[in-house]
């Protein structure tokens, strides 16, 4: 066995936070994992699934984050310990079923990981997960370190099971994707046997999985609130470093304790700054908070996103004797530290030297300017766009054009994904909306209904295939009930591809590597009585054609269907190009009249290379991956591509 | 009237958008940017070149006319009715076969033929129907092929699009079938021939067409499609006045439209064209007002004379003199359209000295407009 579920006790390993994160499942005994691949939370289901047939647990990659958690849930209350993970977003399409989960409480011990993505680094949103479990009243733990992460992961599971409830590990992208010394705990060797067991053990009549009587259980779940919380007051998560009495004290936890203790270190104010760090996020270990209140007047709140413990320390200072002194509060509020986005040591360095009136330089600023240029000077300047060989590129080709000759002012709603890109020049700019998965589909909805108040444009949403099964399904139905008018386009490379090429529900394989059925996605949209039209994207003018017929029709919803298997995926199985592609020099026409280097300038594929010496286009044939259809974009039959 | 030739940007909004495109398809075809499309040229994606062929031939760009008829003629622009002329006269086919499919007396089929079989030309850029009656320009090489070129549709076709088409290495000598303003911007293209493009060098022949105007192919063929099985419809007729009706021929016999109704179609940019009978073609062929079966030629180039000749000596087209009634009456109309033309230019402009596109002598202006 190796990595995650490497066998040896006492031992350190490398681990990104996702890794241990994973680790401390196994840890802690699971028998069921499930997810939706998710940035920056993929890593944690990958990590397991890798090693689910070895260590004989079952894993799957769901087909949305709802189902993912449902799933767990089921295993749970058959008594088996199970895990499930997901970005932020994700967590919003599980919360309904969370919200009622919380009610009634779970089986065996069920961990619900959420990864943050402050600064969106790879997110259609920023958001604050803490928040949702002060909303639904959830434990909530937070790892500083990659230990922690497994640690904390492992122990979750005692928690969950102790209090009756799911417990929430909330990371971020600095934790999940970091890599760290974690010290590796024993393994359990244990049988586990399912068997589900519905009898309330209070009200014997009525099925322990429901979420009724709601106000009843309402009342259970805060005093399993209020004995989470006694739990924490001394969970060795939480933890003190400073001095007795403090010029300042911080509060932080995650990874912006690391920053804050960096920021300390490096004004050398160990003796005068006191650090408490807290792991148990939610509910707050209030007696060991208002202990630590009492060693400074000045209390800076370090987090990221939300002023989630600001405010949270604020209500409970305003539940304090009405004699006990007020301290002065720095965080969000105050406009020290940002709003939004993520933290680093240098902007946590710079609000402490601000309250304590230093002045500290970083870096030297002729060093900073420095640092500022280099990648304008030594780096190529490079265009967010899709990989050489993408199919979502020749797919925006033909909606362009086609969206174009029709000439009604027609646009694309869409939502997440590699095609997101299409915002900007690697599409062509023709996305117009983005939001969450299937929401170019529910707009586009929306907008087919605007018919009697004058609306002709047409409307064409663009979804993934793997968030065709996600969330467009639902949207898909209703337009084909309320006939609505617009056209979706399915854009079908066969795998997830932004988050690593996981197989889903249309693969016919799943994420163990059984080989499954693969639902049949034109046959369900036949089945829904909606026309389908499936489409080569690499075949431009084929594609142009059919969209052009599907948007100039009216009435209910059409179905494109782009197939073409992403090229990553394709390239490192085939291992060559289909195609080997060159410019004839001669041919190519360059900056004249009649071409004004179409295929650099307007398509854009990053193996086209403009060279300006010669004046002419050339081929960079190590980004080149053959696919050839440049060579039919070149209106001067300069780029030649044969068969290799 | 600015004289600057621009770029693509700037047809889109002084020509396309603003309501002046001919369709003539000079700008189409030639580049990946501008396409035809359902009736209307269409910019795929912004050209950055601040200057493009495509602005500089259209014919509703900026166009001297005394440069243009140097050209052609050697002689600056007369302002006649007819343009530089060497003979009108009056045609007819001799060949039975061309007769049943022409719309009038079958000379431009004839002609062409002739050029094939003699070895003038090697192929002409000619416009057909579908069976649907949307036209389309295309490249004829036989005599089978040009026969399917026959009878009018009246509808605009961007026919220099397939001359844009014609692959640059391509020795073939070719004869073109146009309308006035393309012909027009045939002219500006021969004037400065095209660079990385067809050898606008290897168009010998030049037959224009007699034009009113021309119906615009999206909405006149969605009218046509809601009244008329379009693929039984075997010609399309404008009789001449005082008729006022368009006619549809139909295996159950002719169906008619009042002209009024058709007028609604007419493109808005043929309210500024000055010319009727294609006035820097070699030949130009229209009807014959009140005798039927035939043809209207007007001689303009040695070219077009010496094929005329040819035809004659042959037998393969019977030739008279225009009566002078039919002269005069032809001469009335070209002014007419002249005269109208021009005030539509000027209202549109506001300014007698601002001609929109077309650059005429002082003394011209002021005839047209007395």
């Amino acid at each position: 066995m190796s990595g995650v579920g490497i066998d040896a006790p006492g031992s350190t390993q490398l681990f990104i936070g996702n890794e241990a994160i994973a680790r401390g499942a196994l840890e802690a005994g699971i028998g069921v994992a499930s997810a939706y691949p998710g940035t920056p939370s993929t890593e944690i289901m990958a990590s397991l699934i890798s090693v689910a047939k070895e260590m004989n647990f079952y894993a799957e990659w769901s087909v949305n984050e709802k189902v993912a958690l449902e799933v767990a849930a089921g295993a749970s209350f058959a008594g088996i310990r199970a895990i499930t993970s997901m970005k932020q977003n994700g967590v919003n399409v599980a919360s309904d079923f969370l919200a009622n989960l919380v009610m009634s409480g779970i089986g065996a011990g069920l961990v619900l990981v959420s990864c943050d993505d402050p600064s969106t680094i790879s997110s259609s949103n920023e958001q604050d997960l803490r928040n949702i479990a002060k909303w639904l009243d959830i434990p909530l733990l937070e790892p500083a370190t990659f230990q922690e992460a497994k640690d904390m992961t492992k122990w979750a599971f005692d928690l969950a099971e102790e209090l009756n409830s799911i417990c929430m590990i909330r990371s971020v992208t600095r934790i999940a994707h970091a890599r760290g010394n974690v010290r590796l705990g024993e393994l359990p060797k244990k049988e586990q046997k399912a068997h589900f067991d519905s009898i309330c053990p209070v009200v014997p009549t009525l099925p322990k999985f429901i979420s009724y009587p709601s106000a009843w259980l309402h009342s259970q779940l805060h005093a399993k609130l209020d004995k989470a919380r006694e739990l924490f007051e001394s969970s060795p998560f939480n933890w003190y470093t400073g001095p007795e009495e403090a010029e300042l004290l911080i509060i932080t936890g995650g990874s912006c304790w690391l920053y804050s203790l960096e920021a300390v270190k490096a004004l050398k104010l160990e003796n005068k700054v006191g650090i408490l760090k807290l792991g148990t996020i939610w509910p707050l270990p209030r007696k060991l908070i208002e202990l630590h209140l009492g060693k400074s007047q000045k209390i800076l709140m370090v987090e990221e996103i939300d002023p989630f413990l600001e405010g949270s320390i604020k209500e409970l200072v305003a539940d304090l004797p009405p004699a006990t002194p007020r301290p002065t509060f720095y965080g969000k509020h105050s406009g020290h530290i940002n709003a939004y986005g993520e933290l680093n040591p240098d902007l946590v360095i710079e609000v402490i030297a601000s309250i304590m009136n230093l002045t500290y330089e970083s870096r030297p600023a002729e060093y900073s300017k420095k640092a500022e240029e280099i990648p304008f000077t030594y780096m190529p300047p490079r265009i967010m766009t899709f990989c050489s060989g993408c199919p979502h590129r020749a797919t925006f080709w033909a909606i362009k054009n086609a969206l174009r000759l029709d000439g009604r002012d027609g646009f694309v709603t869409g939502d997440i994904g590699c095609y997101t890109l299409a915002i900007g020049p690697a599409g062509f700019f023709q996305m117009r909306t983005m939001y969450c998965m299937g929401a170019g589909a529910g707009v586009a909805n929306g907008l087919g209904k605007l018919g009697q108040f004058g609306f002709n444009q047409p409307v064409l949403a663009v979804c993934g295939d793997s968030t065709f099964f996600h969330a467009a399904i639902p949207a898909l139905i209703n337009g084909i009930y309320n006939k609505s008018n617009f056209t979706l386009v399915i854009l079908d490379n066969n795998a997830t591809a932004m988050t690593g090429f996981q197989p889903h529900p249309g693969t016919g394989v799943t994420g163990m590597g059984e080989i499954t059925t693969a639902v049949d996605m034109e046959a369900l949209c036949h089945s829904l009585g909606v026309q389908v039209e499936v489409c080569d994207p690499f075949d431009l003018e084929n594609s142009t054609a059919t969209l052009l017929k599907a948007i100039a029709q009216d009435g209910g919803p059409r179905v494109v269907i782009m197939r073409r298997e992403c090229e990553l995926v394709r390239g490192r199985r085939d291992k060559k190009p289909p195609y080997k592609v060159h410019v004839d020099c001669d041919k190519c026409l360059g900056e004249a009249c009649g071409c004004d280097r179409l295929c650099t300038r307007v398509f854009g594929c990053p193996g086209l290379v403009w060279d300006s010496e010669s004046g002419k286009a050339t081929i960079d044939e190590t980004i080149c991956t053959g696919c050839g259809v440049c060579a039919d974009i070149c209106p001067q039959g300069a780029i030649i591509r044969e068969a290799v | 009237m600015d004289m600057k030739v621009k770029g693509s940007k700037e047809l889109l909004t002084e020509v396309i958008d603003a309501g002046l495109c001919t369709l003539c398809g000079a700008c189409a075809g030639g580049c990946p940017y501008l396409v035809f499309y359902k009736g209307r040229i269409v910019l795929l994606d912004s050209c950055t070149l601040s200057q493009g062929q495509c602005y500089q031939y259209c014919p509703r760009t900026y166009t001297d006319m005394d440069a243009i008829s140097q050209q052609v003629f050697g002689t600056p622009y007369s302002g006649d009715e007819l343009g530089t002329t060497k003979e009108v006269l009056m045609t007819r086919s001799t060949d039975t076969r061309i007769k049943e499919s022409a719309q009038y007396g079958g000379t431009v089929t004839t002609l062409l033929s002739l050029a094939l079989e003699e070895g003038f030309i090697d192929g002409a850029i000619l416009t057909k129907m579908s069976d649907d009656k949307t036209p389309s320009a295309f490249l004829a090489q036989s005599r089978e092929e040009m026969l399917k070129s026959a009878g009018s549709n009246y509808m605009a076709c961007p026919v220099l699009q397939a001359l844009n088409q014609i692959p640059k290495d391509s020795e073939q000598r070719l004869a073109v079938v146009a309308m006035p303003c393309q012909i027009l911007a045939l002219s500006k293209m021969r004037q400065e021939p095209p660079q990385d493009r067809m050898n606008v060098g290897n168009v010998k022949l030049v037959v224009g067409l007699f034009c009113t105007w021309a119906l615009s192919p999206d909405g006149f063929h969605q009218f046509l499609k809601e009244n008329l099985n379009l693929p039984q419809v075997t010609k399309f007729d404008i009789p001449p006045p005082p008729a006022n009706i368009f006619e549809a021929y139909t295996p159950s016999g002719k169906i008619s439209f009042p002209l009024d109704e058709i007028r609604k179609f007419v493109m808005p940019a043929c309210a500024y064209c000055l010319d009727m009978t294609s006035e820097f073609a070699d030949i130009s062929v229209g009807s014959v007002e009140g005798i039927e079966g035939w043809n209207t030629v007007i001689v303009r180039t040695d070219v077009g004379a010496q094929l005329i000749e040819m035809a004659k000596e042959k037998g393969k087209l019977e030739v008279d003199i225009l009566l002078p009634e039919n002269l005069a009456h032809l001469k009335e109309a070209s002014l007419l359209k002249k005269k109208r033309a021009l005030q539509e230019i000027i209202t549109r402009s506001g300014d007698r000295k601002n001609l929109l596109y077309v650059s005429l002598q002082q003394s011209i202006i002021d005839r047209l407009l007395a």
